[in-house]
């Protein structure tokens, strides 16, 4: 007998007690995502003539005061790939919290800089131009497809602090050691479904799927692959405590870690210290949790860790 | 546009080697005569070399550490040698082109969008013929080539 499928609210109903203002948020599933960009500051400087470009082409751009470099644009449902700022290299299209992991990183000119699951590309791209094209980036995807799209994107926003790689995570290998390193995991993908639109039937596909086992194998091995007193990033885009707080909670255990604070450019919840009648380690709670409806992006979840040993 | 200027990349590829001072002295002498960047420009950057290409790569320490992975690329493809020639690629002249004060050919929108489309048009100017910079109402394109009487795109 063929199952019905979940509608988003019986599916998301699981996190009722975990989401703040849970009726704003199935709300919020209703609208599509807003749309915006960063600007290539590594080739301008000032937005105007960026801005203008768009006005002409028929976009609404507004600057976002919290995050510095970041543009909110409509109509949302128009694509910026056509556009001639883009073929320029001149903005990077991204949604607004995907700048986040970065800002965990902190990334400096001169630190070696590893980004695990890199393609195709937005946070490298970032730390690039946040460290003005003089960190080392190292971009691995385990998929080479994905590194190609990766590629072409440093080439149009003219990157060269980046070498680029294609490993198995999970198997990366250490004969390289790091100042820094960034986990932004394949997820469920969660926090950016839309009713009816992109992500729909994703976090139904592969929920099934053992994520969870493949993120504590990647943040495991990014923890080893850190120089001592290394900072790890993880991020992922999704609510699922399973592929988040237990995945950290998973690296606590196994290794010495230590879980850091750091300043977000916008609103978060602490990370959960139970999910399911299961405890989490206490200072969990210094990890951030994003909410698609109170950032109006995609949802995130961002923990900053540090190899003590 | 987007996606049309992906290229394969080689699976087999090796890491670029570190070129000798005299080498990178003359990269950085044609980018100052035929285009008036200061070398200075690139005081934090290493020029790796493959067979036919210049990279661009930040310096670093780290190099020989790196050299351990099996890399698919390292910087951003900067010149090739074309003929004899050197030819800068139109990443680097997107890129750093903001430095140049000459080799610059000022395209107006027309000019510009029939070039794209035909890629090779009749064209007379006053610059010296070999490649230029080609800007359109102060945005830079990438990298054209003017001979006499002609001009030929290099935009992807
Ligand atoms: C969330 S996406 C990364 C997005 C990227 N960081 C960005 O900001 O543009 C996750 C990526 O992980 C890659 N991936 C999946 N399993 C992997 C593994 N075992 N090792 C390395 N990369 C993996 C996928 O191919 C995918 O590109």
């Amino acid at each position: 007998m063929a199952e019905t499928p979940e509608t988003a609210d019986q599916y998301f109903e699981r996190y009722r007690e975990i989401i703040p203002d849970y009726p704003a948020f199935l709300e919020a599933l209703s609208q599509p995502l807003p749309l915006y960009f960063r600007l290539n500051t590594l080739k301008v400087r000032d937005p105007s003539p960026v801005m203008e470009g768009l006005s002409r082409q028929g976009f609404r751009v507004e600057p976002v005061p919290q995050v510095p470099w970041f543009f909110r644009v409509e109509p949302r449902e128009f694509s910026l790939g056509n556009t001639e700022e883009y073929y320029l290299g001149l903005i990077y299209p991204m949604t607004l919290s995907s700048s986040l992991p970065v800002y965990a990183l902190e990334p400096r000119p001169g630190e070696l800089i590893l980004d695990l699951c890199a393609a195709p590309g937005s946070k490298t791209t970032q730390i690039a131009q946040h460290t003005e094209d003089q960190a080392v980036i190292v971009a691995n995807d385990r998929r080479l497809d994905r590194i190609t799209a990766l590629v072409a994107n440093l080439r149009r926003l003219g990157i060269a602090c980046v070498v680029t790689t294609v490993y198995r995570g999970e198997q990366y290998p250490l004969e390289v050691s790091f100042d820094k390193v960034l986990v932004d995991a394949p997820c469920s993908g969660e926090g950016r479904y839309r009713r009816g639109y992109e992500g729909e039937l994703l976090f139904q596909k592969e929920g099934r799927t053992n994520l969870s086992g493949i993120q504590k194998g990647l943040i495991v091995r990014a923890y080893d692959l850190l120089k001592p007193g290394g900072i790890l990033v993880y991020s992922t885009c999704t609510i699922n405590p399973e592929e988040n707080e237990a995945v950290v909670d998973y690296l606590l255990r196994k290794r010495q870690a230590e879980l850091l604070d750091w300043e977000a450019p916008l609103p978060s919840h602490p990370g959960l210290t139970e999910w399911a009648g299961r405890p989490f380690h206490p200072h969990l709670v210094k990890a951030k949790r994003f909410y698609a409806h109170e950032i109006e992006a995609v949802g995130f979840f961002v923990a900053k860790l540090r190899r003590v040993a | 546009m987007k996606g049309k200027n992906r290229k394969k990349l080689d699976p087999q590829a090796t890491w670029p080697r570190l070129i000798p001072e005299e080498e990178r002295e003359e990269i950085l002498r044609y980018l100052e005569n035929r285009f008036g960047i200061p070398p200075e420009i690139f005081n934090s950057y290493e020029f790796l070399a493959t067979a036919k290409n210049y990279w661009l790569f930040v310096r670093t320490p780290h190099l020989r550490a790196l050299e351990k992975l099996r890399i698919q690329t390292a910087g951003l493809l900067f010149l090739r040698k074309v003929s004899g020639y050197l030819k800068p690629t139109t990443a680097a002249l997107q890129r750093f082109g903001v430095y140049a004060r000459r080799g610059i050919l000022d395209l107006d929108r027309y000019t510009l969008d029939r070039l794209r489309l035909e890629k090779k048009i009749p064209f007379t100017c006053s610059l010296e013929p070999g490649y230029v910079i080609l800007r359109c109402e102060g945005k830079i394109w990438g990298c054209g080539l003017y001979l006499p009487e002609k001009l030929i795109s290099y935009l992807p």
